[in-house]
C-alpha cells in the first residue's frame, strides 16, 4: 500500500528550541518529583485520610519528608508552585494539611537557597505547620496567610508572614524569630522554648511559654506582660 | 505556447465577462487581488472540468453567467448553449435530456438514437436543477460523473464535460437535492445582487449577450449537432468550427479564447502544481474534524455524539454527516486551478482558504443546535457559505497553533509506516489519532 | 523612513510566514512617536516617528517586519479572539485585585506569548528590535525575561529572581493560560505597582507595542467573546465586575445593549441583563421552516419509463411517440399537489415569572428561572412572536413588574431580572388585559408554586384555554395541589424541576413541541 504520508518524507521540523523549553522541562521534572514524593508522605503516614499533630505523627511525617526531598534539587520557586498546586486536584489527589506543612516545612529547610519567597495571597487553603525545624541561616518569607503550627519547632531560622497565622503560633519552638505583620491565634507560643515572636497585630491568646519572648506591636507581652493561657484582653 | 499566455487568456475572458457581461462586485480576496466569487468559480470550473451549483435569488445571473464563461472558454457560440440547456421542471423526460429515437427509423423498426445537444456539447447548464424529479437530478449526475450517456443501448463519451446547474431558494414547486446527489457538486457559490448602482448599468445595457452570437457558426454547429455522423467525428468538425467562432470573437471583440489543445494544455500545467506541506497538513486536518468519531471510529449521520465527548471542541462535535471522499478531489482541483490562475508556483494554504468553504458548504449537514446558535448572526453570504467560511476559519486557528507539530507528526508517520521503530507524535487532535489508526497503532 | 513601498515589498513575505493572515495590507502613519504600532478594527498601523527614534540603529524593514511579526502573532495567536482576551482580564484581575494593574498584566502577558510563539516558531527580527528599543521599567524586565527564555542577548540587566520566576511560566501552553497569567501576574504586580507611582509622578508612558484596547476587535467578535464569557461557567459576579471594567471600552467602540447592531446604542449597559441575554444565546431552537401542505388531489408530476403490466390510462402520449413499448413509452408518476397552507404563525407568548423571596435574586446570583425565561423569550421573538411579561412577587401590594406586548429584547429582559424578593401572589385582573391583547398567547409560569392565592390561580387558568406550561421548583403541597387541580387541562403542561438547572431545557423542549405543532 502507498505510504499515505509520502508527501511528508523529506520535512525536518522548522520550530527552535529555545532556553524555554527546557526551562519548562526541567520544571515539570522537578514539581513531578516533588509531587510524587509528597504522594508517597501521604501513603505512608496518612492512614484513612485522618492525620493529627501529634508529637511523634510530625516527627515521623518529618523524616519521611526529609527523605523524600533530600533527592533532588529544586528552588523556591518550586516549592511556591507547590504550593498552588496543592490548592487544585489535578495534579494532586488530596491535600491534608498537615503533612503538606510538613513537607513544604522540609522542601523550605532542605534548599539550596538561604531565602526563601513565598507568594501565597492568592492560595484558597491556608498551610499548617510551615517552619517547622526552619534551622540557622534560613529565612522564610511568606506573602499572604498561614495555618496552625505556624513557626512549631523552629531551630533557628527566621520565619516573616505578611500576613496572619492561626492557632499555635511558635509552639515548641526552640529559636529563631518569627514575624507575623497581622494577627495571630490562640495558644501562641505553646511550649516555646526560645527564640522571638513579633506580631504586628493582636495576639488573641497565650500558650504555656517555656522560654522566649513575644512581642505584640512592638510591645513586649511575654515574659514582662504574662497571662494565663487563653485569656482574652 | 507558454504558462504566461494561457494564463493571460484566461484572465482576458474574466476580464471581459466583467467588464461587458456579467457586472457585479468582488467578494472574495486572494494574495491581494480581488474577484468575483461566481465568475471565477464558473472559470476554474469550466477550467477543471468540475460540477458547480450556483444558487440565488430569481434574475441574479446565476444562468446567465454560466451561459457566458462556457460560451468563451469552449468557444461555442452562445444560442447553442441556449439551445442545449435543459431547463428544470417535473415534465422533463429522458428523451428531452439525453436522447430520443429517431422517429422516422422507429416507424420503419430500427432503433437509432438521435442525441440532445445537452449530451453532446461539453458546456451542460441545467436551470433550475432542484425542481427536476429526483430520479432525472440522478440520471444527469450520473451521466456528468462518468461523461457517459446511455439511452437504447446506444452510448456517447464525452472526454471533456464541464456542469453549471443552478437552484433557486426553497420556494414552492422546488424539491430539495437530496444529500447523495448535492454531494457529487464539486462547489455551491452564489450569485449575488451586485448593488444598486451596478444592477442599473445592468438594466441599461440589455441584451448584452448578442455580442457572443455568430449565426454562421450557430448553424452549422447546429447542422452537425443533428447530423448523423459518429460523435468522434462530429466533435472534430465541432471543434474546427469552434476555432473558427474563437476567430472571430477576437476580429470582433478583441477577446482571444482558448481552444480543446489549450484546454488540456492548461489542465496538464495545473495538475503539474503540488500542495506545499501547509496545505497538505491542514487540508488533512480539515479532513479529520469532518470524518473523525472517537466512540464509534467515523462520523456516521445515524449516530449522535455523546455528552462530555473529550473532542467536544472540534467540527464533528457540530456536524451530523461525514465528509465524502469527493470533498477532498474538489479542494485539490480547484485549489490547484486557482493557484495556476493567479500565477503561482505551488498551492499553498490561502489558495485552500479561499477554496475550501466552497466545496464543503453544501456537503455539511449541521446540527440543529449549531445551526440555531448561527442563524442570527451578522454575515455576508448565504448562510451554507457562511458556516463553512467559519468552520473552515476555526479549523485553521487550530491549525496555526500546531503547524509545525502536525507536520512532524506527519513525518514520524512517514518513517514509522516504513518500519522505522519510532513513537507516533501525540497530540491532541483528531488528526493525531488517525495517524495512529493509519499506522496501526490506535490505542 | 518608513514608506508604503516598504512595506509593501515585506507585506508578501511576512503574511507567508504567519500562514496568510486575513488582515489587510499595514498602513504607515505619523503617530504618538514613542508607540511603534497599532491595530484597530484588524488594521494595522505603523507609526514613523516611532521608527525615526532607532533609524540609527535597525533597518526600516526589519524594523517593520518585527512590529509586523508582533501584530500578527496578536491576531492569529495570543489573544486572538475577546473571549481569551477576557479570560486572562479576569485571571489577572484576581491576583492584581485592580483594573488597571489587570489589564497591564494581562497586555504585557500576551505580549511575551505573542513574541515567544513568533520566536519559537519562525523567523524574525523580533529580538533585535527589543535590544534597540528605549524600555521603561517594566519594560526591562520584559527584555531581560526574553533574553533569559530565547536564548539571545539583548543587554538587558536582569532582576535575577524576577526574571527566574517568570522564566518559568509555560507561555506556549495555551491550556495553561489560566494558571500561567495568575503566575505571571504574581511576579509582575510589585513592578506595576513601582510603575504606577513612577507614572503618577513623572506622566505615564505608552506602551511601544500599542494598547490592547477593544479597538481591535469587531463588534460582532465582542459579542461572541462576552457569549462565550457568560458560557464558561463564569459566575454572574465575575460576569458583572469583568463587565464593569471595560464598559466605558465597550460604550466607546459602540457596543450596544443589541450586542454591538447599531441599535440600543443610547441605551445605558446593564452587565445583568447582558448576562443573561448571552447566556439565553447559547439554547437555541431553530427558526421555523415555511410550512407546506397537501392540498389532496392528484397532479401529473414526472414521468417514469412504462413496463408491461402497468396500466396505460397514465401513459403519455406525446412523450411515447405515439408507440406503447417498452423502453419507449412513458407513463405519468402523479403526486398529490403542495401549497402554502394557512400561515400558522407562532403565537406570542406571556412570560408569568415569579421574583418572591423564595426564588433566586437574579442580580445575585445566576438564576435559573430568568435563564428559561429568557430562553422562551427568545424563542419567540426569533421567530417573529411577540412577549408580555409578568413579573410577580406580592402583586396585590405592588411586588409586580409589566411589560406589554413588545419585541425588544432588552425591554423584556429588564423586566425579567426585576426582584421583589416580597410574598407570591397574582393579581390576576392585571393577566386579563394581557390575554386579550393578542390572539392565544402562550403562557409560561416559572414559579416554587408558593402562591398565597393558589385557589384563585387555579380557578383563572381552568378558564382559560391557551397552552400553559408551568415549570415549578421543588415539591410542596402547593404544587401538588395544583397539579391535581389542573390534571384533567389537556392545555396544562406541568414540570417539576429538581435541578434548576435543567429550567431552560424544558422550557426550550415545550417551545419545540409547540412549534412543531404549528408547522
Amino acid at each position: 500500500m502507498k505510504n499515505p504520508f509520502d508527501d511528508f518524507r523529506d520535512h525536518r521540523t522548522r520550530e527552535r528550541e529555545i532556553p524555554l523549553d527546557s526551562i519548562i522541562q526541567s520544571r515539570d521534572r522537578v514539581m513531578s518529583k516533588i509531587i510524587k514524593g509528597y504522594e508517597k508522605l501521604l501513603e505512608e503516614e496518612v492512614k484513612e485520610l485522618v492525620w493529627l499533630v501529634q508529637y511523634n505523627t510530625v516527627i515521623k511525617a518529618y523524616t519521611l519528608a526529609e527523605k523524600a526531598v533530600k533527592e533532588f534539587d529544586y528552588r523556591a520557586e518550586d516549592i511556591e508552585e507547590f504550593c498552588y498546586e496543592l490548592d487544585t486536584t489535578d495534579k494532586i489527589p488530596y491535600l491534608i494539611t498537615g503533612p503538606a506543612g510538613i513537607y513544604i516545612s522540609a522542601l523550605c529547610n532542605y534548599t539550596q537557597e538561604g531565602e526563601i519567597s513565598l507568594k501565597l495571597n492568592d492560595l484558597k487553603t491556608q498551610i499548617n505547620l510551615l517552619g517547622y525545624r526552619l534551622p540557622v541561616g534560613k529565612k522564610v518569607i511568606v506573602e499572604g496567610n498561614l495555618g496552625d503550627f505556624t513557626g512549631i519547632g523552629m531551630e533557628g531560622g527566621e520565619l516573616v508572614v505578611d500576613g496572619n497565622a492561626k492557632n499555635y503560633t511558635g509552639a515548641g519552638m526552640k529559636s529563631g524569630r518569627i514575624r507575623v505583620t497581622k494577627n495571630i491565634g490562640l495558644h501562641t507560643g505553646e511550649w516555646m522554648m526560645g527564640g522571638e515572636i513579633f506580631v504586628g497585630g493582636r495576639v488573641r491568646g497565650m500558650g504555656k511559654i517555656v522560654d522566649g519572648k513575644v512581642y505584640e506591636d512592638e510591645k513586649l507581652i511575654y515574659p514582662r506582660n504574662y497571662r494565663q493561657s487563653n485569656v482574652y484582653y | 505556447m507558454t504558462q504566461n499566455h494561457y494564463r493571460e487568456k484566461i484572465w482576458g475572458i474574466y476580464d471581459f465577462i466583467k467588464e461587458n457581461l456579467y457586472f457585479n462586485r468582488p467578494d472574495l480576496e486572494v494574495k491581494g487581488e480581488k474577484f468575483n466569487s461566481a465568475l471565477i468559480f464558473s472559470l476554474l470550473t469550466g477550467i477543471s472540468r468540475g460540477k458547480e451549483l450556483i444558487i440565488g435569488e430569481p434574475g441574479l445571473g446565476k444562468t446567465t453567467s454560466a451561459e457566458y464563461v462556457g460560451s468563451l472558454l469552449y468557444r461555442i457560440p452562445i444560442s447553442i448553449i441556449w439551445g442545449a440547456e435543459v431547463s428544470g421542471h417535473p415534465e422533463q423526460t429522458e428523451e428531452k435530456i439525453i436522447g430520443r429515437p429517431d422517429l422516422g427509423k422507429l416507424n420503419r423498426g430500427k432503433e437509432e438514437v438521435v442525441w440532445s445537444n445537452f449530451a453532446q456539447i461539453p458546456v451542460k447548464i441545467v436551470d433550475e436543477i432542484n425542481r427536476l424529479p429526483e430520479t432525472k437530478q440522478s440520471m444527469i449526475l450520473d451521466g456528468v460523473d462518468r461523461g457517459n450517456w446511455e439511452y437504447l443501448n446506444e452510448m456517447i463519451i464525452n472526454e471533456e464535460y464541464c456542469l453549471f446547474a443552478t437552484a433557486n431558494y426553497q420556494d414552492r414547486g422546488t424539491n430539495t437535492i437530496i444529500a447523495p446527489m448535492v454531494d457529487r457538486f464539486d462547489v455551491l457559490i452564489e450569485s449575488r445582487h451586485p448593488g444598486p448602482n451596478i444592477a442599473y448599468l445592468v438594466g441599461k445595457f440589455d441584451k448584452k449577450d448578442r455580442i457572443l452570437r455568430n449565426p454562421k457558426a450557430e448553424n452549422s454547429l447546429q447542422k452537425i449537432l443533428t447530423s448523423k455522423l459518429s460523435y468522434q467525428t462530429k466533435l472534430r468538425q465541432m471543434e474546427e468550427i469552434c476555432d473558427g467562432h474563437g476567430e472571430f470573437l477576437k476580429k470582433k471583440l478583441g477577446i482571444e479564447t482558448v481552444g480543446l489543445r489549450d484546454r488540456k494544455a492548461i489542465r496538464a500545467e495545473i495538475g503539474k502544481l503540488e500542495l506545499d506541506l501547509d496545505a497538505n497538513a491542514f487540508t488533512r486536518m480539515l479532513l479529520a474534524e469532518l470524518s473523525f468519531c472517537y466512540k464509534y471510529g467515523q462520523k456516521r449521520s445515524v449516530e449522535n455524539c455523546e455528552e462530555g465527548c473529550h473532542f467536544t471542541g472540534y467540527l464533528c462535535r457540530d456536524i451530523r454527516n461525514c465528509a465524502s471522499n469527493r470533498l477532498p478531489t474538489s479542494i485539490k482541483t480547484y485549489s490547484q486551478a486557482l493557484a495556476w490562475l493567479i500565477g503561482d508556483a505551488e498551492v499553498d494554504v490561502e489558495h485552500i482558504k479561499a477554496i475550501t468553504p466552497y466545496t464543503l458548504a453544501h456537503r455539511i449537514q449541521w446540527k440543529e443546535e449549531y445551526l440555531s446558535g448561527k442563524e442570527k448572526d451578522k454575515r455576508d453570504n448565504p448562510f451554507q457559505i457562511y458556516l463553512a467560511k467559519e468552520a473552515v476559519k476555526a479549523v485553521f486557528n487550530r491549525y496555526g497553533e500546531q503547524n509545525e507539530h502536525l507536520k512532524s507528526a506527519l513525518a514520524v508517520g512517514y518513517r514509522v509506516f516504513n518500519g522505522e521503530a519510532l513513537e507516533p507524535v501525540d497530540g491532541d487532535h483528531p488528526v493525531y489519532f488517525e495517524i495512529k489508526k493509519d499506522l496501526g497503532l490506535e490505542d | 523612513m518608513i514608506s508604503e513601498e516598504i512595506i509593501k515589498k515585506i507585506w508578501p513575505r511576512v503574511r507567508k510566514k504567519h500562514l496568510f493572515p486575513e488582515i489587510p495590507i499595514p498602513k504607515v502613519s505619523e503617530g504618538k512617536e514613542n508607540v511603534a504600532l497599532e491595530m484597530k478594527n484588524k488594521q494595522i498601523t505603523i507609526n514613523t516617528a516611532f521608527y525615526d527614534k532607532i533609524a540609527h540603529k535597525m533597518d526600516a524593514e526589519e524594523v517593520v517586519e518585527a512590529l509586523l511579526d508582533h501584530g500578527i502573532s496578536h491576531y492569529t495567536y495570543c489573544p486572538w479572539d475577546f473571549h481569551t482576551h477576557l479570560r486572562l482580564f479576569t485571571e489577572a484581575k484576581r491576583v492584581v485585585k485592580d483594573k488597571e494593574r489587570a489589564k497591564r498584566s494581562a497586555g504585557l502577558f500576551m505580549d511575551v506569548v505573542a513574541d515567544t510563539y513568533c520566536v519559537k516558531g519562525k523567523k524574525t527580527p523580533l529580538p533585535e528590535f527589543y535590544k534597540q528599543i528605549d524600555k521603561g521599567k517594566v519594560d526591562e524586565v520584559i527584555t531581560c525575561l526574553y533574553q533569559r527564555i530565547w536564548g539571545v542577548d539583548l543587554c538587558a540587566k536582569e532582576d535575577e529572581e524576577v526574571v527566574r520566576r517568570l522564566a518559568r511560566i509555560p507561555y506556549l501552553d495555551k491550556k495553561q493560560w489560566d494558571k500561567s497569567i495568575q503566575k505571571f501576574a504574581r511576579v509582575i504586580k510589585v513592578l506595576l505597582e513601582v510603575e504606577e507611582e513612577e507614572n503618577r509622578q513623572e506622566g505615564s508612558q505608552a506602551n511601544p507595542m500599542g494598547d490592547h484596547g477593544l479597538d481591535g476587535y469587531t463588534l460582532e467578535e465582542i459579542d461572541q467573546g462576552l457569549r462565550n464569557f457568560a458560557n464558561q461557567n463564569v459566575g454572574l459576579k465575575e460576569f458583572k465586575e469583568t463587565f464593569e471594567d471595560f464598559k466605558e471600552e465597550l460604550k466607546e467602540v459602540g457596543y450596544g445593549m443589541e450586542g454591538g447592531m447599531g441599535r440600543g446604542e443610547g441605551t445605558p449597559l446593564d452587565a445583568d441583563l447582558i448576562y443573561y441575554m448571552k447566556l439565553a444565546e447559547s439554547y437555541s431552537i431553530p427558526i421555523k421552516k415555511v410550512p407546506m401542505e397537501k392540498r389532496g388531489f392528484l397532479n401529473p408530476h414526472s414521468h417514469s419509463p412504462w413496463e408491461i403490466g402497468r396500466p396505460f390510462q397514465d401513459v403519455d402520449v406525446w412523450t411515447s411517440f405515439g408507440k406503447i413499448m417498452p423502453g419507449i413509452t412513458q407513463t405519468w408518476n402523479k403526486i398529490e399537489g403542495s401549497t402554502f397552507g394557512e400561515r400558522e404563525s407562532i403565537p406570542d407568548c406571556i412570560i408569568i415569572i415569579d421574583s418572591s423571596g423564595s426564588m433566586t435574586n437574579p442580580r445575585k446570583n445566576l438564576s435559573y428561572a430568568v435563564l428559561g425565561a429568557a430562553c422562551a423569550s427568545d424563542a419567540y421573538l426569533r421567530n417573529d412572536g411577540q412577549v408580555a411579561v409578568y413579573n410577580f412577587s406580592d402583586a396585590p401590594m405592588g411586588g409586580k413588574a409589566i411589560l406589554e406586548f413588545t419585541s425588544e429584547r432588552a425591554k423584556i429582559y429588564q423586566i425579567l431580572c426585576k426582584y421583589f424578593g416580597g410574598g407570591t401572589a397574582l393579581n390576576l385582573n392585571e393577566l386579563d388585559p394581557l390575554l386579550e391583547a393578542s390572539l392565544k398567547p402562550d403562557i409560561f409560569i416559572i414559579t416554587d408554586m408558593k402562591i398565597t392565592n393558589l385557589g384563585k390561580v387555579i380557578g383563572y387558568l381552568n378558564n382559560i384555554d391557551n397552552r400553559i406550561t408551568a415549570v415549578y421548583i421543588g415539591e410542596n403541597t402547593y404544587a401538588l395541589r395544583f397539579r391535581e387541580a389542573m390534571a384533567k387541562k389537556k392545555n396544562i403542561s406541568f414540570y417539576n424541576v429538581t435541578k434548576k438547572e435543567d429550567i431552560p431545557k424544558i422550557v426550550l423542549g415545550k417551545i419545540k413541541e409547540y412549534f412543531q405543532g404549528n408547522l
